[in-house]
């Protein structure tokens, strides 16, 4: 293997691979870039076993081959190295020398057999438009479990219909849920998957640096799922198992209701919130007369409250959250009226915003027992 | 059981003053009337002697066979001359005092006669704290009329306790806690001791700060490399001072050598951490053990914190090999919780993901941290499960209470957290 690339677009490359790289792995060949140079491409593989990204830049290619090179340390010194051209060389023992102008290193690589396979993508189900599912992972992928051991709530659910694409994430506390029409052409029956937390991130990360109005194709053999954007493949391992039936969850008759300007609200819960008990973050949020009061306290810190002035007519009701399940969905939120929907004092609440003409976005939080 | 109020908890937020009700627990004392620190004396020996009023008289210990590996967990006052006290290896009270008669420790028993003693003194007076399973506050605001004066009072009820149990009690008056129960503490055995209001600061400065509740090891090592001993050297340090030293802590230390005040005493009342260890007889490696410990021991753990209206943030295991390396590990769940299943499973993940299968196991430990009153968060998805074993968990405390802690276990038969 003898090739050569333009620093700069081999740089961008590699940065994407970054976030699949594993840095602590029992398994050392994960640490490892697999680069295959053929025909004038050079293309750069990376894989925890989990998630697979695969991309590509133009290369003049001396002799065509394949080897593996440390992840890490090849990032760092491209990094450093001037722009212009970098030449690569297998040597033995799997080492590659890579030179840039009158500078040498060698790294010390490993046999490309030990790398793992990539499977083979299955014929596109689906184009799914890039902004729009990076808008929708953005508003959905913070609400994913970080506990590995609600295995299913570890990912969240894509749902795409004929004529319509939701994204779907809880973690047993609070649930996201958004969805935008889109016509998939070629699409006649509802397909479901659920998608890592990881692969959610860099599917983001993905859609983000293609351009506005990229696509993004979309398939699926039985244990994995391909997203391909361009010369750049991400592959995920399925998560198997049942998400739980988030339908039977959404709020249907929460008659008491108070619509609040988004900044007002997020402003006025990050100030409360500072006094809020460092453990629990609860804040009580009561509807009354006068408006919607908010009010924290801790033995530690003091207390705070705060009244955002609104006219409600209906019946009074004090209601604790976690102030940082609610901020989450704030910042995630287009501007404008917040719809804050309860019921009782046990029962989800619901939150919508109302100046959302792309987007059905609702995100269902259970309250806390103060 | 009566009722009996608490007024364990909570630092709680200055009270408003325009709020007319005053309930117990807030009210402050009245100065002149004190409060007394109920102690039993050497009270799982106590209770062993009522069975084998033979042993009266001789070095008695509670905790275990002389040559087994646990520690004392009581020692008669007549063991306490040869040296022995409690959290002492058994074997180290052996060698100390080899005509010991060392007892196996009975704490269903002891927390039978701990609820007779707690319905005692709250037919006494309608505000009762148990600190401890041996160990109890009593307001006596508005008790005089039926006790009379304060020392006539608590010496009808030690001798009340002693006719009714058979029991023998130590009790400190004071106009704080804390001075009733270092009172208490200097009175032993079977004595009463009461400390006038004023007199507090003369009264504590002879006493090494050790003797203050709430200075452990550590803190009076630190105050020892600063050249204090005694309560009155550590009442001379500006609390200015001591708060530079030790943070908010210094404040209440300051507090504690003048004889503190109630709102100082309820800071501490919250404890920070609770935990419980085990030793085994024999190392172990057989998984089966290990876990059935881990689990009596999450479930001992989990009691506490519902006893003490809490819930625990932190869950931390304590692996001590046969070695004596010993390895702590711990996790913090998204949630704070008081549920033995999700401490006993967040144990058991910890215990499977950091054991050395290869070695054997002396010691497992639990610890729960992060402790705080506030609200649990709600589920949304299985949120009958989660009730259910909340039930679950306070009709077992409600069994566990009247009839001991082992007449109810988890048996292998529930769900844990994670299963789906």
């Amino acid at each position: 293997m003898e090739f050569s690339v333009d620093k700069q677009e081999f740089l961008r490359e590699l940065n994407l691979t970054q976030g699949v790289v594993e840095r602590k792995t029992t398994i050392p060949i994960l640490s490892n870039l697999l680069c295959e140079a053929k025909g004038n491409t050079l293309t750069i593989t990376a894989t925890d076993l989990e998630l697979t990204i695969r991309t590509s830049c133009d290369a003049k290619v001396k002799k065509e081959g394949a080897g593996t090179i440390p992840a890490k340390k090849l990032l760092e010194l491209v990094r450093l190295l001037p722009d212009g051209e970098i030449k690569f060389k297998l040597l033995d023992n799997h080492w590659v020398q890579v030179v840039s102008d009158r500078k040498t290193y060698k790294l010390v690589g490993m046999s490309k057999e030990n790398f793992p396979s990539v499977p083979a993508t299955p014929h596109v189900l689906v184009a799914l438009p890039a902004g729009l599912i990076s808008n929708m992972i953005a508003k959905t992928s913070f609400a994913i479990s970080m506990e590995e051991s609600r295995y299913t709530l570890s990912g969240a659910k894509l749902l795409l219909k004929p004529d319509a694409v939701s994204i779907v994430a809880t973690d047993g506390h609070r649930l996201a849920l958004v969805e935008a029409d889109h016509k998939f052409a070629g699409l006649n029956a509802e397909v479901g998957v659920l998608v890592p937390k990881k692969a959610m991130a860099e599917l983001k990360n993905l859609a983000a640096e293609g351009a506005e109005d990229a696509e993004i194709e979309f398939s699926q053999d039985e244990s994995n799922l391909f997203f391909r954007t361009g010369k750049r493949l991400l592959i995920s391992r399925k998560l198997t198992g049942q998400f739980p039936n988030y339908e039977a969850v959404l709020p249907r008759d929460n008659n008491k209701i108070i619509a609040l300007d988004r900044d007002e609200l997020n402003d006025a819960l990050r100030r409360v919130s500072q006094l809020a008990d460092s453990r629990s973050r609860a804040v009580k949020m009561a509807f009354t007369q006068e408006g919607v009061e908010l009010s924290a306290s801790s033995p530690e810190y003091g207390e705070a409250r705060e009244i955002i002035e609104k006219p409600y007519k209906g019946d009074p009701i004090t209601v604790g959250f976690n102030a940082t399940y609610m901020l989450d969905f704030l910042a995630a939120a287009v501007q404008g009226l917040i719809s804050v929907e309860l019921k009782d004092e046990q029962s989800a609440g619901q939150l919508r915003p109302l100046g959302d003409d792309k987007f059905r976005y609702r995100y269902v939080i259970m309250p806390m027992r103060i | 059981m009566p009722k009996i109020a608490t007024y364990r908890a909570k630092k709680t937020p200055p009270v408003d003053n325009s709020a007319p009700s005053i309930s117990p627990r807030t009210a402050p004392s009245s100065l002149d009337t004190p409060i007394a620190h109920v102690d039993m004396d050497a009270f799982f020996v106590s209770v062993e002697l009522l069975a084998h009023p033979e042993l009266r008289g001789k070095p008695v210990v509670v905790g275990g066979r002389p040559d087994q590996r646990g520690i004392v967990s009581a020692a008669s006052y007549e063991a306490r001359r040869f040296g022995i006290h409690s959290a002492m290896p058994l074997r180290t009270a052996a060698r100390l005092c080899p005509g010991a008669v060392f007892l196996d420790p009975h704490h269903a028993l002891y927390s039978e006669w701990s609820d007779r003693i707690a319905r005692i003194l709250g037919e006494f007076s309608p505000v009762v704290e148990m600190a401890s399973v041996d160990e109890a506050y009593l307001d006596l605001s508005g008790t005089e009329r039926m006790h009379g004066p304060p020392l006539a009072a608590v010496h009808t009820l030690r001798n009340h306790i002693r006719q009714s149990t058979g029991l023998p009690c130590s009790i400190g008056l004071g106009r704080t806690r804390l001075v009733a129960k270092v009172a208490s503490d200097q009175a032993k055995p079977a004595g009463l001791l009461w400390i006038p209001a004023g007199s507090e600061a003369a009264f504590l400065a002879l006493l090494p700060v050790r003797k203050l509740p709430g200075i452990g090891e550590v803190t009076a090592a630190a105050l020892r490399g600063m050249g204090v001993e005694t309560v009155a050297q550590l009442a001379a340090i500006s609390p200015e001072k001591l708060q530079e030293l030790f943070g908010q802590w210094g404040t209440a230390l300051h507090r504690k050598a003048l004889g503190g005040d109630t709102f100082e005493f309820l800071i501490d009342a919250q404890p920070k951490s609770i935990s419980h260890n085990h030793t085994f007889a024999d190392d172990t490696r057989d998984l089966a053990v290990l876990d059935s410990t881990l689990s009596h021991l999450c479930q001992k753990a989990g009691k506490r914190l519902r006893d003490a209206r809490l819930s625990a943030r932190t869950i931390t295991l304590t692996i001590r090999y046969a070695s004596f390396k010993t390895y702590t590990r711990a996790h913090t769940p998204a949630e704070a919780t008081d549920l033995d299943q999700v401490i006993l499973a967040t144990a058991k993940e910890l215990l499977a993901k950091h054991r050395d299968s290869r070695q054997a196991i002396r010691l497992l430990g639990v610890a729960l941290t992060g402790l705080g009153a506030a609200g649990r968060q709600l589920d949304l998805l299985d949120s009958d499960r989660h009730e259910k074993l909340e039930k679950l968990a306070r009709a077992a405390d409600r069994l566990r209470d009247r009839f001991g802690f082992d007449k109810i276990q988890l048996g292998g038969s529930l769900r844990e957290p994670g299963d789906s």
